[in-house]
């Protein structure tokens, strides 16, 4: 079954609330200042409430508790392997010991608590990512990074990554279905020979889409430049609330890095 | 004084093309369209009128043959002058929609040109409103259903401003309303803007409504050309070419042929059947009530 929908739909981005109408350089910054706070903290207080708060805005916002799980599956699962790898590779103190295929693998303290902080920076930060992508339209994301003078080339082949995105999920999700009405993922081998086929179809599509957009482009007047509208100064009211957000954060940083 | 007569919107003489894995897809093709024409090029899939299409807009380099746009051999345009005068819409709407909104997809063409921002912005504005999608302007593209993207294609074309526009296709995967609405669309463009149109079809049933000319296709030569009257009546041509005639001039078409029923000449168009087949009615068996109701 293809998660396409809950993994990139951006249909929450339609929803009007207060975070959606900030202006998207005022979210950036202030996720990018999140972001290096939980990495750079040292403990799991700080990471962790930002997770909750970040899922909390998401819930008041209105969207589905399973969408929100199904975005945090992939870091919650890579948040496990970080835990499980550091507690049974690092430390000296014992905590506990599995026997498995008769080998002893001991669980260390110190690996445990430095695999939790490692995986709660990855939460931490993963979780306000989401948020921003709910409340962020993706023009808006792409008009803001260039009003930050990111290379040009990185953030037009992120716009049309983005665009295509949806129109090669189409396909894939087309092709999956035409396999599995003829019985393609009926027992391990044909998937796996169905997998590689879908694969295969959805590389050599793309290719072609790319060819066509591009003859598309130069149709309309496209020589490797594509012009865009500037987005203007960033309003005196957008600096205040930005700096309120990063004194903010500054002020939880502290308190919970000093006192929790 | 006469006014100078003005140069064929597009004429190609002996084109052909040859793709590099040696399929051949035009042989010696010859066409003409005047300035403010509705053309479509009628041919079955593989007959070579999307290569032409392409070869037009200089999409495609033609191996032999000369095409002139506006008067002026193609060779001569740079690529900012062509699309100027020249909008080519695509099959598939998501090869021509590759911005992430639709007043960013509209406005690509526009910025291209260099034009300032409000006069950009002018130019999306009105060719939203010509296909009437005001309504979509800050809609994502994803977001958009087949026929809607279709309209925004046109649209980013549109603001271009050409004095010709090239169709590949521009009702394939369209419902039967959203065929007469393209089609409808397209005809008040070249009526009412003077807009050149010429379309790559295989969509027999609207274009006796629509098209001045048309040029029929087959394996990569042009059959035959002509109005829709003319092309029509020449059955043995059509099913060489596999092609079909309209639904409507089909059925009279087996009334006279099966029934004998006298019906002249060949209707293109429900009305003009109705027309027809009223004719033969004697008139007394014709109820003229016409009960209209008003709420």
């Amino acid at each position: 079954m293809l998660h396409g929908f809950e993994l990139f739909s951006d249909i929450f981005v339609l929803r009007d609330n207060v975070l959606l109408r900030l202006d998207a350089r005022v979210k950036l910054i202030a996720v990018l200042g999140i972001c290096t706070t939980v990495i750079l903290s040292t403990r799991v207080y700080l990471p962790l409430a930002m997770l909750a708060l970040c899922v909390a805005a998401m819930l008041a916002l209105g969207l589905p508790l399973r969408l929100i799980a199904v975005r945090l599956a992939m870091p919650l699962a890579m948040a496990g392997v970080l835990i499980v790898l550091r507690a049974f590779l690092m430390g000296t103190t014992p905590l506990f010991t599995l026997r498995l295929f008769g080998w002893n693998l001991t669980a260390m303290r110190e690996g445990l608590m430095d695999g939790a902080v490692l995986a709660s920076r990855v939460l931490g930060s993963v979780s306000a990512l989401i948020l921003f992508s709910v409340v962020t339209p993706a023009h808006k994301v792409f008009a803001a990074l260039r009003w930050f003078r990111l290379p040009k080339t990185w953030v037009e082949t992120a716009m049309l990554m983005y665009r295509y995105i949806f129109a090669l999920l189409d396909h894939t999700t087309d092709v999956f279905a035409a396999q599995r009405a003829r019985l393609g993922y009926a027992g391990l081998r044909r998937s796996l020979s169905s997998m590689g086929t879908l694969a295969g179809a959805v590389l050599v599509h793309s290719m072609e889409q790319a060819d066509r957009t591009h003859e598309a482009m130069v149709a309309r007047g496209y020589t490797g430049d594509w012009p865009h509208a500037r987005l203007g100064a960033l309003q005196g009211r957008q600096v205040a609330i930005l700096a309120a957000c990063l004194a903010l954060l500054t002020a939880a940083c502290f308190v919970i890095e000093r006192w929790a | 004084m006469s006014a100078e007569k003005q140069p064929p919107a597009v004429e190609a003489e002996g084109v052909s093309f040859t793709y590099e894995e040696g399929t051949v897809a035009l042989r010696d093709v010859a066409f003409r369209v005047e300035s403010g024409e509705f053309v479509a090029l009628l041919a079955s899939n593989g007959s070579g009128k999307s290569t032409l299409i392409k070869a037009l807009v200089k999409l495609l380099v033609p191996q032999q043959g000369a095409i002139r746009i506006n008067g002026r051999d193609l060779k001569g345009y740079s690529a900012k002058e062509l699309y100027q005068q020249v909008g080519l819409v695509l099959q598939d709407p998501n090869d021509q929609l590759f911005a992430p909104t639709v007043n960013d997809d509209v406005a690509f063409g526009p910025r291209n040109l260099g034009l300032g921002e409000a006069v950009v912005e002018d130019r999306v504005t009105t060719a939203l409103s010509w296909v009437g999608a005001e309504a979509l302007r800050e809609r994502a593209i994803h977001h958009l259903s087949f026929g809607e993207k279709k309209r925004v294609c046109l649209a980013g074309v549109l603001a271009m401003q050409p004095s010709i526009l090239m169709l590949d296709e521009p009702t394939a995967g369209l419902d039967p309303a959203g065929e007469a609405q393209m089609l409808h669309l397209l005809n008040r463009l070249n009526r009412e803007r003077g807009i050149t149109i010429i379309l790559a079809t295989h969509s027999v049933d609207l274009l006796p409504l629509f098209a001045d000319r048309i040029y029929v296709l087959s394996r990569g030569s042009v059959l035959m050309e002509g109005t829709p009257a003319v092309i029509f009546t020449n059955h043995d041509m059509v099913a060489h070419a596999s092609l079909r005639l309209p639904y409507i001039s089909r059925l009279i078409h087996e009334l006279r042929h099966f029934d004998g029923v006298p019906i002249e000449g060949l209707p293109l168009t429900v009305g003009e059947a109705r027309q027809r087949l009223v004719e033969l009615i004697p008139p007394d068996l014709i109820v003229r009530t016409i009960t209209e109701k008003r709420p």
